[in-house]
């Protein structure tokens, strides 16, 4: 039978469990920190090869530019801002991707509140037909809308884009909005109304100071969704010089074998910007996503 | 200010003034709200559906009629077969492989204390581009002949471990064995399949962890209290909690792997057998400008996710009429 | 043999101490009840003894068998929780039936357990039906049949009750008592509400702070508390407490409350006499506080306090006297013939044959 030794000095015992449960929990430990690890290492791969002059990128791995000795450079990020026209695109994708969000979240935010909060005959149907519309593959209103916008003079223009944007936006930011409005309590709003507030009133003034945390999850899940955007882009946006980030480098791409030390340094900058908004605002991101895919 | 102009409009419109939230009396000041969504909807959605689905039935110029040529052409000539195909395959490897890991990861992460960290990391591939995810991959998968030195990660391992290397973006034979089957299993389609699972998982993970957390600790321990080992507590109780939630994250992740367009695109603009039905469409919008069959493509597209939505209303409409 | 023992068992969590020191021996078949307030370790005890925390320190055995170190799964117990904890995936019979499935029993054992267990409880119209088309009552009576299925050495009961509305909980606890004489096996109880405890137990251990303070039959218990945080816990309404000194001289004790004194009885003398000149802290029960007006006979009127009235509360058959005098307050349980105001003046007598003393610092009473 075995006996816990009764411990001289109090607290020993603890620390000697702790080491025992330490041991067996560590395959669990390793197993999470190595599959994290793994899942990075493509893209560390990528920022380290950023820095690499074309000749090393082009004839060894990565990992042995950790040895002497050591050739980092700058010129890559210089050369791809400078000649491949990448600042220029940055440009385009923030020109592309800011009304690209905000419009969207605008009209939904509207329709959304009508889901929400008013009562009209199919309701109900008409919100489930306009999340179903979500399933639509793009692919499938590529050749239609694209002349449409060709007899509207808008091919190749940032106005087409932002309106395409937002309406293949609008299914899922209008099931988001209206999940999330639908749950704001019932006696603000009627309270607001006996007091004689407007519909307008109310929206401006309550709803949407209220949905803050729905709205930033939104805008985030929208504007990375813009901005990593290629096909959109490639088909209504035909202009070069309007060309967003994921065009120049899809076209980098195609160029093969030549230029893969830019290849590295654009895809790096395309990357910054969604890395940032993601580290900082990692809990808008999850919520969102959860949000409604969750039942209780 | 500036909500009087529109009161007014909106006054003028109907009679009476429906409040939100009041019982229904009959008025229309909801179109006002529903109206600019609705436009872009019918306009950009809507509308593009119905007029490709009318394209699909013409020729390639969209001059005259075909009936349902475009729909045999796609059915029994090989290229497209084989795009099919590999679609099937996306949807099955893809969604299995995203989900198990996603599960698998979800109580991972669950039982350690830098669970938030350790997310975020696997979280990160979905917050960037397809195409600079494509460019990692390259950097990944990259082929030098044998006897040169490897500069991609995989080869690199592989020649380490006595293997020969494999250009893996382009071998449709089984890696390593060399033997080539029938159907479209090729190596350089479980390459790309990896990419999306890459970027995927991490979304499958953060839903199934949220799913997990909300399994009360009770009826865990009640389970080992009444004499489940961890395997049982993970197999008989977690996973069909759990199953609602994997219905979700299963369905978003087919319906996205029959979309797939981008990771074929960039890293093999759907060559050496790689071809998924939505750059094939793609190709033949653009390329070879029939609409018709492109039309049809995507029709075809359409009619394959079209079931897995109505599963999904079905189920959440139960599930409202239960709450 | 299903006893159970506490061996010196203590669980720290980090540095705070959840349950000190705690030896308690539970033979086979007995009630016992873990009461204490919030945060007083029995919960935590109860966790321990299941297996679903790791003790710190000591020995826990059941059935004479060291379990230290052997999983939940393994102890032959069985626990019902305050939340029930049912499988929300499984019907009422698979509930029941999933520890017996997960041992390989045969089905026609489990069909027949179940069963049984689902008469005794009064559930079996029950068993096809999901636990969120449930009541509460009844989601408790599933927890319980799931217990009761798996013949355990001894059964685990945290909080069960504090869920359900009063009545239902004056009902369940009636037939948790048959239910456990009917079964024949140890029931250890966990819960906050000593009336639960009282009615219940056949042994109460009161826990405080992580540490035993007594263990004994609800009588014993009521009778004869060991210190002022067990006479004060035991017993509804609880006692009332009166920082006194011990005055007067050797034949003649007092006690002086500042503001009243109060005669102590001859049998009680010895007991105090070695405090004369100090600080006690005097315990009386309200039943043991009347009126002159309807003083019960046999009782001596000569420990009289005066007081006002300050809350009345009118039960029915009982009348509870909320009373300040000086700077004290106390309550009273009066016949409820007893006609009075708040705010009006009355005399209170003392039955101090049924005094308590303690001491002052450490509380322990104060004894033969």
């Amino acid at each position: 039978m075995k006996r816990v030794e009764a411990q001289a000095t109090p607290g020993s015992s603890g620390f000697r469990i702790a080491l025992k449960k330490l041991a067996s929990r560590s395959p669990l430990h390793i197993a999470v920190v190595v599959i994290a690890l793994l899942w990075m290492t493509p893209a560390f791969g990528l920022l380290v090869s950023s820095f690499r002059p074309p000749t090393e990128v082009a004839s060894t791995g990565w990992w042995t530019a950790f040895q002497t000795p050591f050739q980092f450079t700058l010129d890559n990020y210089d050369a791809v801002l400078s000649q491949a026209g990448m600042a220029r695109s940055f440009l385009n994708s923030l020109i592309v991707s800011i009304p690209g969000t905000v419009i969207p979240i605008l009209v939904a935010s509207f329709a959304a509140f009508a889901f929400a909060w008013m009562k009209f005959r199919g309701r109900d149907v008409l919100f489930m037909f306009v999340v179903a519309l979500l399933v639509v593959p793009i692919q499938m209103t590529l050749i239609p809308v694209l002349r449409l916008l060709a007899d509207i003079r808008l091919v190749g223009t940032f106005p087409g884009i932002w309106l395409a944007h937002t309406a293949y936006g609008l299914p899922f930011a209008i099931f988001l909005l209206r999940n999330f409005f639908a749950v704001l309590p019932k006696e603000l709003l009627e309270s607001a109304y006996l007091d004689g507030a407007s519909n307008m009133r109310v929206f401006f003034r309550l709803i949407l100071p209220l949905s803050v945390p729905a709205i930033a999850s939104l805008t985030i899940f929208q504007f990375l969704w813009v901005w990593n955007d290629l096909l959109v882009a490639l088909v209504y946006l035909q202009d070069p010089s309007k060309a967003p980030m994921t065009v120049t480098i899809n076209n980098l791409v195609s160029s093969f074998g030549t230029q893969w030390q830019l290849l590295t340094a654009a895809a790096f900058i395309s990357m910054a910007l969604p890395l940032v908004l993601f580290f900082a605002l990692q809990r808008y991101f999850v919520e969102g996503i959860t949000t409604g895919a969750v039942k209780g | 200010m500036k909500g009087n102009p529109v009161n007014l409009l909106v006054k003028l419109t109907r009679p009476e003034r429906q409040r939100a939230g009041n019982p229904a009396r009959k008025s229309y000041v909801h179109w006002f709200w529903l109206l600019p969504a609705l436009v872009f909807i019918i306009v950009f959605l809507v509308y593009p559906v119905v007029d490709t689905f009318r394209l699909s039935f013409m020729n390639s110029d969209s001059t005259a009629y075909v009936g349902v040529d475009n729909y045999v052409h796609a059915f029994t000539n090989k290229t497209t077969q084989d795009a099919l195909l590999n679609n099937v395959l996306w949807l099955l490897l893809f969604t299995l492989l995203a989900v198990g890991l996603g599960v698998l990861l979800a109580v991972l992460t669950g039982r350690v204390r830098y669970e938030s960290t350790a997310k975020a990391f696997i979280f990160v591939p979905m917050a960037i581009s397809f195409v600079a995810a494509a460019v990692i991959w390259r950097f990944v998968y990259s082929f030098r002949p044998e006897g040169f030195e490897q500069i991609g990660l995989l080869n690199a391992a592989g020649t380490n471990l006595g293997l020969p290397p494999v250009a893996w973006l382009v071998e449709q034979k089984i890696a390593y064995t060399g033997q080539l089957l029938p159907v479209p299993l090729h190596t350089n389609n479980f390459a790309l399949v990896a990419v999306g699972v890459w970027m995927w998982t991490g979304f499958a993970m953060v839903i199934l962890s949220a799913g997990l957390k909300g399994i009360p600790t009770e009826v865990i321990e009640a389970a080992r209290v009444d004499g489940a080992s961890e395997w049982q507590v993970f197999w008989r109780v977690i996973l069909p909690i759990l199953s609602p939630t994997i219905a979700v994250v299963a369905t978003t992740l087919i319906i996205q792997a029959l979309k797939t367009f981008d990771i074929v695109w960039v890293m093999t603009a759907g060559n050496y057998g790689t071809d998924v039905v939505a750059t094939q469409m793609y190709k033949e919008m653009f390329n070879f400008r029939d609409f018709g069959l492109a039309g049809a493509l995507a029709v075809i597209l359409l009619l394959a996710i079209l079931p897995i939505i109505m599963v999904n209303i079905r189920r959440f409409r139960v599930q409202e009429s239960e709450r | 043999m299903a006893e159970v023992r506490f061996e010196n068992v203590t669980k720290r969590f980090g540095d705070t101490i959840a349950v000190n020191n705690l030896s308690l021996e539970i033979p086979d078949k007995e009630f016992l009840v873990l009461v204490g307030p919030s945060g007083c370790g029995k919960s935590t005890a109860l966790r321990l003894l299941s297996g679903l925390e790791e003790l710190t320190e000591g020995n826990i055995y059941i059935g004479g068998r060291l379990v230290n170190n052997i999983p939940s799964k393994d102890r032959d117990i069985a626990m019902v929780f305050q939340s029930y904890a049912l499988y929300p995936h499984m019907s009422v019979y698979d509930n029941m039936a999933f520890g017996l499935s997960l041992r390989k029993v045969p089905k026609a054992v489990i069909d027949r357990r179940v069963r049984e267990a689902a008469g005794i409880l009064g559930i079996e119209d029950l068993l096809k039906r999901k636990p969120r088309q449930l009541s509460g009552g009844q989601r408790q009576r599933v927890a319980l049949g799931r217990a009761i299925v798996r013949e355990p050495a001894a059964f685990l009961l945290d909080e069960p009750l504090s869920n359900l509305d009063a009545k239902l909980r004056v009902q369940t606890r009636a037939e948790l008592s048959k239910l456990h004489q009917r079964l024949s096996t140890t029931f250890i109880y966990v819960t906050h509400d000593q009336i639960e405890a009282m009615t219940m137990a056949s042994r109460i251990a009161v826990l405080d702070k992580g540490v035993l303070q007594q263990v004994g039959t609800p009588q014993e218990l009521y009778d004869k508390p060991s210190n002022l945080f067990v006479a004060g816990f035991i017993g509804s309404p609880a006692m009332n407490f009166f920082e006194v000194i011990v005055a007067g001289n050797q034949d003649e004790l007092k006690l002086d409350s500042g503001s009243f004194q109060l005669p102590v009885p001859p049998e009680k003398a010895a007991l105090l006499v070695p405090y004369l000149g100090q600080k006690i802290i005097l315990g009386i029960r309200p039943e043991d506080i009347h009126t002159r007006e309807y003083l019960p006979s046999g009782i001596a009127s000569s420990a009289v306090v005066p007081a006002k009235v300050d809350v009345t509360e009118l039960m029915g058959n009982e009348l509870f006297l909320y009373l300040v005098s000086g700077k004290h307050q106390f309550l009273a349980r009066v016949d409820p013939r007893t006609r009075t105001v708040p705010g009006q003046d009355v005399e209170l007598v003392f039955t101090m044959a049924n005094l308590y003393a303690f001491h002052p610092e450490s509380g322990k009473v104060i004894s033969d």
